[in-house]
C-alpha cells in the first residue's frame, strides 16, 4: 500500500470519517475475527479486540503519539496491537502463562506498547459499560460528565432536580455495579492495588 | 461499603472540588481510615476522567454502529442470494422442466459463488506454533498478511529446501484460493493428516474449494465431518450445509 493511501486512512480514523472508517473495518475485520476464533474466543471477543484496538490508534492519532516504524503498514500495526490485546486478555481470562516472544516485533508493537494497553483496559470496559446502558441513563450521565450544574441537566431533561440527582445516582450506581461483575474488571483492580 | 445517594454526592463536591476547606480535610481522613471508600473514591475519578472524554466516546460509539450496519449489511446479502437461489430455481422447475437443465446449473453457479464468498475468511496467522526458522518464515507470514499471495506461493513452493509444516499447507492453501488455484489449494489441504489439529481447518478449507468448483457433493460430505468434529467450525458448517441443501 503506498504511503498515500496509508496517510489517508490514519487521517480518516482520527477525523471519525465514517465511510473510511469502514472501509477500513471491513476489511480486515475478518482477519482478526478469525485469529480470536482460531485462538480460544468468540465472536464478542472479536468484536471488542478490535473496536479497543481502533480507539487505541485513535487516542495516540488524536496525542499525535502513534508511532509506526517505517516499513509497518497500519493494517499490521492495528493487528500486533489485536493481538496484544487479545493474549493479554486471554492470559487474564484463563490465569495462564502466555509467552510474550509470540507476538512478532515487526508487527510496529513493541513491549511499551504491551504496557500502554494494560492502562487502557479500564477504559474500555468503562465505555463498553457505560454505551450499554439505557438511552435515559446515558443522556444524564453525558451531561453530568460534560460539567453541567444540576440545575441545568434538571432544565435540559426536564426532570425536577430532585428527580434528576436521583437519576444521576442510580445511573452511576448500575454502570459501577455492572463493571464490578466483569471479571476482567475485577482482574485489573487487583493489579492496580498491587501497584 | 453501602452506596448510597448521599455517599455518591460527597464524593462529587470533593473531586470537584466544591467542599469547604474543614469538609475536605474531613473527608481526606476519613478516606485514610477507610479503603474501601478510598476505593471508591477511585472509581469515581476514573469514571469522571474517562467518559469526560467525549470525542473518545463518540469514537467507540461510531465503531459500534459501523459494526451494526456491516453486520446487517451481510445478513442481507446472504439472505438475498439465499432467496434468489430459491426464486431461481423454483421458477425454472415450475415454468421450464427438465429441459432446461442447464440453465439451472449456471445459475445455482453464481449462488455457489455466493455462498463461497459470504463464508470463506482467509485462514489467519497464528502465531503461537511458529517454528524456528525464523527468518524465511517472517518473510512468508509478512507477504501473507499483507495479501501477497503471489510472493507466498513463490516462496513456498519453489524452495524445495523448506520443509513445508502442516500449518504452512494451511497458509499455502489459502495463498492458492485467493489465485484462482483451487486445484492446487486442495493438494495442500488434503496433505494434513486427520490426526493434526489442523484437520478440522483443513476440512474447513476443502469445504469450500469445493463449493468454488461447484462440488457441492464433495463439499457436502466435508461439512459433515466438520459437525461431527464438534469444533470451531460447527455452526458455520450446520449453516453452510443447510443453505447448500435446502
Amino acid at each position: 500500500m503506498s504511503t498515500n493511501e496509508e496517510r489517508k486512512i490514519l487521517d480518516g480514523i482520527r477525523d471519525g470519517n465514517e465511510q473510511a472508517i469502514k472501509v477500513f473495518y471491513q476489511n480486515n475485520y475478518s482477519y482478526i475475527k478469525s485469529y480470536i476464533l482460531n485462538n480460544s474466543g468468540d465472536t464478542r471477543d472479536a468484536e471488542d479486540v478490535f473496536q479497543d484496538a481502533l480507539v487505541v490508534i485513535y487516542e495516540k492519532l488524536k496525542e499525535g503519539s502513534l508511532n509506526i516504524h517505517e516499513n509497518v503498514t497500519v493494517r499490521s500495526y492495528l493487528y500486533g496491537v489485536c493481538k496484544n490485546l487479545w493474549l493479554s486478555r486471554l492470559r487474564k481470562r484463563k490465569k495462564m502463562i502466555v509467552d510474550p516472544g509470540i507476538i512478532k516485533e515487526n508487527e510496529g508493537t513493541d513491549i511499551s506498547i504491551s504496557e500502554e494497553l494494560e492502562k487502557k483496559e479500564r477504559e474500555h470496559l468503562y465505555r463498553k459499560y457505560f454505551l450499554a446502558l439505557s438511552d435515559s441513563c446515558k443522556e444524564i450521565l453525558r451531561l453530568v460528565f460534560d460539567g453541567k450544574s444540576m440545575k441545568e441537566i434538571a432544565s435540559i431533561t426536564k426532570y425536577s432536580e430532585g428527580h434528576a440527582r436521583k437519576k444521576k445516582y442510580d445511573c452511576k450506581k448500575s454502570l459501577i455495579e455492572k463493571l464490578e461483575k466483569d471479571p476482567m474488571y475485577k482482574e485489573l483492580k487487583v493489579t492496580s492495588i498491587k501497584e | 461499603m453501602e452506596r448510597t445517594q448521599e455517599l455518591f454526592e460527597r464524593i462529587e463536591l470533593y473531586l470537584a472540588k466544591q467542599m469547604s476547606v474543614e469538609e475536605t480535610i474531613a473527608f481526606e481522613k476519613e478516606m485514610t481510615m477507610n479503603s474501601e471508600l478510598e476505593l471508591e473514591v477511585e472509581k469515581h475519578r476514573e469514571l469522571q476522567r474517562v467518559l469526560s472524554d467525549t470525542d473518545t466516546l463518540r469514537f467507540k460509539e461510531k465503531l459500534q454502529k459501523i459494526s451494526e450496519e456491516i453486520k446487517q449489511e451481510n445478513s442481507k446479502s446472504a439472505s438475498i442470494s439465499y432467496s434468489l437461489f430459491w426464486k431461481i430455481a423454483a421458477s425454472i422447475v415450475i415454468l421450464i422442466g427438465v429441459g432446461t437443465l442447464l440453465w439451472n446449473t449456471l445459475n445455482t453457479s453464481d449462488d455457489l459463488m455466493d455462498l463461497y464468498t459470504a463464508y470463506y475468511e482467509v485462514y489467519p496467522v497464528e502465531d503461537v506454533t511458529r517454528g524456528s526458522a525464523a527468518t524465511e518464515l517472517d518473510l512468508v507470514m509478512k507477504n501473507y498478511e499483507q495479501g501477497n499471495y503471489e510472493k507466498v506461493v513463490a516462496i513456498l513452493s519453489q524452495d524445495t529446501s523448506f520443509s513445508l509444516t502442516e500449518q504452512m499447507r494451511l497458509y499455502l492453501g489459502n495463498s492458492y484460493l485467493n489465485l484462482g488455484r483451487e486445484q492446487d489449494a486442495l493438494k495442500q489441504f488434503e496433505q494434513i493428516r486427520l490426526d493434526s489439529k489442523y484437520s478440522e481447518n483443513a476440512n474447513w478449507y476443502s469445504a469450500l474449494t469445493y463449493l468454488k468448483l461447484k462440488e457441492v457433493k464433495k463439499a457436502s460430505v466435508l461439512l459433515r465431518k466438520i459437525i461431527d468434529f464438534d469444533g470451531i467450525y460447527r455452526e458455520k458448517a450446520q449453516e453452510l450445509l443447510t443453505k447448500l441443501e435446502d
